[in-house]
């Protein structure tokens, strides 16, 4: 399902934050990508969602070399990628709901469709009684689920998360887990970073390991 | 194409959205666009109502030669052939002192003062269409044909309509550079107003973008809603310079007297106005694209 290849990634400014990954997560796996503050994480989830271009190597998705996309194909892939930003990326003047039926929305879905899924999202993540709620009125917890909520509307068959408990109590981070855990049981292929050591052990998953942009010999998924 | 029709439709509704959300400054928006356009339109009314002028005089380079009061058949025959026989002459149309005096009632409100009068007061003429303009040749002409018993008066009076023929035309070159001038104005108004709306809403079209918006996503709201102010302000430009001209022709009406029943004021046609308010709209339009294309170029490819 997703395919890194000997991939490398400079940003302007000569910053190599990724060099000579090459891993394969395959379809329904739920893997997480763990590492120090600036190994890597976010630039590898990035790179897997067609949010950035590798500067080497391919990274292939759903059996299409990114790298070979044009920008029109690259954001229509993006949209079958379910994507939870670690700072939510949300729109503080639109509701909710409209938050959510945003990417229904670039996807030209109709209104009764848009309707239907963005409460079915939004009851996924226990937020239908705030669906006109405006994020700014919302806890940290809350705009995370919300984030995630809009991650899962479209029904992507690939769900990224970047620290998605990163700033969230013991017990919000439980609950965010089982709802990844939730997604993972029903065959989405999930994708999360984290450097949280007790979320890494609810998740039970599979390991990546960075360190200053490299990948560390793969763990086995620890027993739960 | 009913997802494409869609995506429009979400387009169209998000830029009335835009512009419902801040209806005070859409609306000043909208003037300072309608204001722009008006002068041109404006512009185009006065030139209007100058030509109808112009249309009705004559331009073709002749002189009038007027006979004395008492001048008989015979004069006017002798006059005539004099008049033919001269080399500057093109060609020669006799105008009776009965047929004047038709004519000046017909063309004039004067009807029943001319009809008060005990006798005709309109000499007999002929109007000599002349093979030239150049004043030394017509001047020399002007004085033979003074020289001809019974002529009282020969008058040049075509000059001044040339004149006026010669600024219309430059009028209308005027006219086509304003127009240019005040549509490229408009062009970069709407951009500039469309890209302080994409640099406000960086984040939302940056989260767009991250959630599968192509360009053309981005793209379309904006362009909607430079095509929505573009075609008010054209409607509006519109309605101004109607309201304008129709207030200028009352006060000509008040102004002029009744015989001068050639000024007027002309507004533009209605499929004018239609060219306006289309016009408007793709200037609007043209201005959004390449606000937002400036800005795309900024935000793509890293987020």
């Amino acid at each position: 399902m997703i395919q890194f290849s000997a991939v490398a990634k400079r940003y302007r400014g000569g910053h190599e934050a990724l060099r000579g990954v090459t891993v394969e997560i395959g379809a329904g796996e739920m893997v997480a990508v763990t590492g120090k503050s600036g190994a890597g994480k976010s630039t590898f989830l990035k790179l897997a969602a067609g949010i950035e271009r590798a500067s080497g190597g391919s990274v292939v998705v759903q059996g299409q070399n990114l790298g070979a996309l044009g920008e029109t194909a690259l954001a229509v892939l993006r949209r079958r990628i379910g994507f939870v930003f670690q700072d939510h990326k949300l729109l503080f003047d639109r509701n909710a709901f409209e938050n959510v039926a945003l990417p229904l929305r670039v996807s030209g879905f109709a209104r009764d469709e848009i309707g239907r899924r963005v409460r079915a999202a939004l009851d996924k993540v226990s937020l239908l009684p705030r669906e006109k709620a405006m994020p700014v009125a919302m806890s940290g917890g809350e705009q995370q689920r919300l984030c995630i909520a809009r991650a899962i509307v479209n029904r992507p068959a690939i769900l990224i998360a970047d620290e998605p408990t990163g700033n969230l109590d013991a017990d919000y981070a439980r609950s965010i887990v089982d709802l990844f855990g939730s997604f993972h049981q029903v065959g989405v292929t999930v994708l999360l970073s984290t450097h949280d050591e007790a979320s890494l052990a609810l998740l039970g998953c599979r390991r990546l390991t960075l360190a200053a942009g490299t990948l560390a010999e793969p763990a086995a998924a620890p027993s739960a | 194409m009913r997802t494409w029709l869609r995506q429009h439709r979400h387009a169209l509704a998000d830029a009335l959205r835009r512009l419902a959300s801040q209806p005070l400054g859409a609306a000043f928006s909208i003037l300072v666009l309608a204001v722009a356009i008006a002068l041109p339109v404006l512009a185009a009314v006065a030139l209007r109502s100058v030509s109808s002028v112009t249309t009705s005089l004559e331009t073709d380079p002749h002189v009038n030669v007027y006979l004395a009061l008492d001048a008989s058949d015979e004069d006017v025959r002798r006059v005539g052939e004099a008049l033919r026989a001269h080399p500057e002459a093109a060609s020669v149309k006799f105008v009776s002192r009965s047929q004047a005096l038709e004519e000046l009632k017909s063309t004039t409100h004067l009807a029943e003062l001319l009809a008060s009068l005990e006798r005709n007061p309109l000499p007999h003429a002929f109007t000599v269409r002349v093979r030239t303009t150049e004043s030394a040749r017509l001047a020399q002409a002007k004085e033979a044909w003074s020289a001809i018993p019974k002529v009282d008066q020969v008058i040049a009076d075509f000059e001044w309509s040339q004149r006026l023929g010669r600024w219309v035309t430059f009028g209308r070159k005027a006219l086509a550079l304003v127009a240019l001038v005040l549509g490229a104005a408009v062009s970069f108004i709407v951009g500039h107003l469309i890209r302080l709306q994409v640099v406000s809403q960086r984040q939302e079209i940056e989260v767009r973008q991250l959630v599968g918006a192509t360009a053309a996503d981005v793209r379309r709201p904006f362009l909607y809603h430079g095509l929505i102010q573009g075609l008010l302000a054209g409607a509006a430009a519109v309605f101004l310079t109607w309201g304008i001209a129709t207030w200028v022709s009352a006060e000509l009406r008040a102004l002029t007297p009744e015989y001068a029943t050639e000024v007027k004021v002309v507004f533009i046609s209605l499929a004018g106005s239609g060219v306006v308010v289309g016009a408007a709209a793709l200037l609007g339009l043209l201005g959004a694209w390449w606000a937002v294309s400036r800005e795309l170029r900024q935000f793509s490819p890293s987020f």
